[in-house]
């Protein structure tokens, strides 16, 4: 689930790490009451520091995504079809920010982004 | 907040080249700290030195909230080391040297050596001196993780061995570190691999500590920027310039630090425009850094 993590990502990976169970939960790829892995087996997993795995879960719990139990581990929480279309509608935002970022960079006007995203979908297709 | 490692004002001198002036280092209780530096650049002394192995000109050393040298022996019960080169006895087979390790710490855990050798796949009853390089660097840490020190200073402990290896080695620490509150020192040139699991940052060059920041503060606030232009050098800028040059055409390319989102406006002056805010990787910073360390200053 978390194969692809980034280190040398500028996004934090502890922030990269709850990105990527909020996608999961608003996705369905995660059931209410699913357990996540422990900290120590993530953190082992994914080579990565025990603290960082803490905050992602202490972020997603604030955020009403998951609940930590004491001793028991952490659970993924009911979370209600509008706010897991919320989320979606978030993520989706997100990329196109990213793709607006990559075009200017490389210097792809929009009108030429936009024939471009038609195209893919396949909207303007013969 | 205490520090686990303390060193203020640390000199060091051997011959007439080498020289440590007036370190100072701050490691924070529980931090997983990366020590970074080129070869040669006195990572080595530096940790022999706060290891009570040699002994400083000047300076004042604390580990665990203990004098280093004054206290060092009841220190080092507290402390897992693992040097740079193999330093266990090559005579002695796997078993014997857990059994010879055993005896000298009060907190080794046996259950867990025995798993962790099962684990590495370390067979019982081969000499060190036999042993594989990666099978070495594997029970090197093993020894410094069973006796479940408060601090674990690793000096390149990863270094030449293979990737397997390597991962078996860090995620076994790892593990230990989320079981206990433990304070890891590691020293190495692999900088991506610190990237993904060190919290503190210190960079050495030259027997001098060059920069010590919290890991994101570094990889966030290291940028490139494309500037159009030729602002006059800054005097009072909210982020510091580490190094500028021309770029092809018009403009130039600066290198800056502890750089963030709203300081583009500091741009908006006449004939000057921020084109591009390039983000930097620990390892492509760290070299910057030194660059910019070791080119004339500014």
């Amino acid at each position: 689930m978390f194969e692809h993590l980034n280190p040398r990502s500028p996004i934090p990976l502890y922030e990269q790490i709850a990105n990527r169970v909020r996608l999961a939960v608003a996705s369905g790829e995660l059931r209410p009451a699913a357990a996540l892995p422990s900290v120590r087996q993530l953190a082992t997993e994914l080579r990565v520091n025990p603290a960082t795995v803490v905050q992602a879960y202490r972020d997603l719990e604030g955020e009403g995504f998951v609940e930590m139990r004491q001793g028991a581990g952490t659970f993924v929480r009911e979370v209600a079809p509008q706010a897991r279309a919320r989320e979606r509608a978030r993520q989706a935002a997100a990329l196109v920010r990213e793709l607006l970022a990559q075009a200017a960079r490389l210097g792809v006007s929009r009108q030429e982004l936009q024939a471009a995203v038609a195209e893919e979908i396949g909207v303007g297709a013969p | 907040m205490t520090n686990a490692i303390e060193i203020q004002r640390l000199c060091y001198r051997t011959g007439r080249t080498f020289e440590i002036k007036d370190l100072d280092l701050h490691v924070p209780q529980g931090a997983i700290y990366g020590f970074l530096g080129p070869n040669g650049c006195g990572k080595t002394t530096t940790i022999r030195l706060m290891l009570g192995l040699l002994r400083p000109l000047a300076g004042r050393m604390t580990l665990l909230g203990s004098a280093v040298p004054r206290d060092v022996a009841s220190i080092l019960a507290r402390v897992g080391f693992v040097p740079e080169q193999p330093h266990l006895d090559p005579m002695l087979t796997v078993r014997e040297t857990l059994a010879f390790h055993a005896a000298f710490y009060p907190t080794w855990d046996r259950p867990w050596a025995e798993r962790l050798r099962v684990q590495f796949e370390l067979p019982d009853g081969q000499l060190f001196g036999r042993l594989s390089k990666g099978q070495k660097g594997k029970l090197m840490m093993l020894v410094a993780l069973a006796q479940r020190p408060e601090l674990l200073v690793l000096d390149e402990p990863t270094d030449g061995l293979d990737p397997v290896v390597r991962r078996d080695v860090l995620s076994a620490l790892l593990e230990y570190v989320s079981q206990r509150q433990a304070t890891v020192f590691i020293s190495s040139h692999l900088v991506h691999e610190l990237e993904r699991f060190c919290d503190w940052i210190g960079v050495m060059d030259d027997g001098r500590l060059i920069i010590e920041v919290p890991m994101e503060r570094l990889k966030n606030g290291i940028k490139r920027l494309r500037i159009g232009g030729t602002p006059a050098t800054p005097d009072n800028a909210p982020f510091v310039l580490l190094a500028r040059e021309p770029a092809n055409g018009t403009g130039e390319t600066w290198l800056v630090r502890e750089w963030e989102p709203h300081m583009a406006t500091y741009f908006d002056g006449p004939g000057v425009s921020l084109h591009e805010v390039i983000d930097l990787d620990l390892e492509e910073g760290f070299v910057e850094l030194l660059r910019s360390f070791r080119g004339p200053r500014a």
